[in-house]
């Protein structure tokens, strides 16, 4: 696949969380991201990749990056914030050990499968109940400006920071509900 | 509570015998990175000497080593060494493929498999019922792997860990001992101390110009 097929959305998170000075990708595979992970290996060798077995686990890693002085990224699908509270809320947010979250939506306007609903729902009233900050990409011209606002305030803040990328964003039209 | 009913005999080191041992290898270069599993093994590092590179964690049960290799990929030329327990290492295995895959000659785990949960009151964990996390680790990809039972193959491990590349995975075997102090509460304090401690300190504790 040629570069000119990135979508605009993938490639906008990409230019977001290199301008919010990270190198450090953090994840957990789904099928939107990996639009991602192709932006980044064609556009970002300076980005270094690195698949986690688990979100809690991602987030483990991340805080270590951290404290070694790197500016982490964590990417997973909203099914695994449920994997990565207890990550969140014992050692990043007490610690104050800022990363860039990036949640690929399930369960929002789009979805066909049910039991990706109840987290997917849950998703913005969990980040606010453990104190994360979120915020949602809402268009892919506006994607990176998004990404990497929420990533810039997690690092300078010291706090860890989301990004939705709902459906709407990640899913192509025509595929939507399939 | 079920502890006794499987192999967890104590040995011939308490884990604090061996966190003692670590800190005197580690002794002359004071920006080790050490990362401590929460209880018992936080507390006995703690025990055995506080230093600014400790990194103490208060919960994130499994997760001491995938902050140790979080800290190793960020730093690759800094040996960085992660003291874990057999339960939570348990409750992270995935961890051991990561470090398998990744494989930082950097890092060293060093288990501390008392074969119970020491903190929470004894209970056996699986390695007193057959589980090996030593054949877990090789199973993984991992090659520098050692099961060390008392003082003295601890420290001839420490010595090759000196002179062979890593990752290295340290299987302690360790009786269980009750600690008698606590590490700083603070957990901002504790990662701004050790972040400076290993030459990263955060901007926001230095100041910086308008």
């Amino acid at each position: 696949m040629s570069s000119d097929s990135f979508p605009q959305w993938a490639a906008g998170v990409c230019a977001g969380l290199h301008g919010a000075g990270s190198r450090h990708v953090i994840y957990v595979p789904d099928n939107p991201l990996s639009h991602v992970l192709r932006v980044l290996r064609d556009r970002y060798p300076d980005v270094a990749t690195t698949i986690a077995t688990r979100e809690e686990e991602a987030f483990g890693i991340a805080a270590g990056l951290y404290l070694g002085g790197a500016r982490p990224t964590v990417m997973l699908q909203s099914s695994g914030l449920g994997n990565s509270l207890n990550a969140l809320t014992s050692l990043l947010v007490p610690y104050q050990i800022p990363a860039l979250i990036l949640i690929s939506m399930r369960g929002d306007a789009g979805e066909w499968n049910a039991a990706q609903v109840p987290m997917g729902r849950a998703v913005a009233s969990i980040c606010d109940a453990i104190e994360v900050p979120h915020a949602t990409a809402e268009l892919p011209e506006t994607t990176a400006e998004t990404v990497a606002l929420v990533g810039k305030t997690a690092f300078g803040t010291r706090r860890p920071g989301a990004c939705l990328l709902p459906r709407r964003l990640t899913v192509p039209a025509t595929k939507v509900g399939q | 509570m079920t502890r006794g009913a499987g192999t967890s005999a104590v040995t011939g080191m308490t884990r604090l015998d061996a966190t003692r041992r670590i800190a005197a290898w580690l002794g002359d270069d004071p920006a080790v990175p050490i990362v401590a599993s929460l209880g018992h093994p936080a507390y006995d590092l703690f025990a055995a000497g506080d230093r600014d590179a400790n990194f103490y964690t208060w919960g994130s049960m499994g997760l001491a080593s995938s902050i140790g290799l979080g800290l190793a990929l960020a730093q690759p030329k800094r040996r960085v060494v992660v003291l874990d327990g057999d339960g939570s290492l348990l409750m992270n295995l995935g961890s051991l493929a990561t470090i398998g895959w990744t494989r930082p000659v950097n890092l060293v785990l060093v288990v501390w498999d008392n074969a119970l949960y020491g903190t929470t009151g004894g209970q056996d964990t699986a390695t007193a019922h057959g589980a090996d996390l030593a054949a877990a680790a090789r199973a993984m990809g991992l090659t520098a792997v050692e099961t060390v039972t008392t003082i003295e193959e601890l420290g001839r491990t420490l010595d090759r860990i000196d002179g062979e590349p890593g990752p290295w995975v340290v299987v302690a075997k360790v009786g269980e001992n009750v600690p008698a102090v606590k590490p700083p509460l603070d957990c901002v304090f504790i990662k701004q101390r050790f972040m400076a401690a290993i030459g990263n300190a955060e901007a926001a504790t230095e100041g910086a110009p308008i």
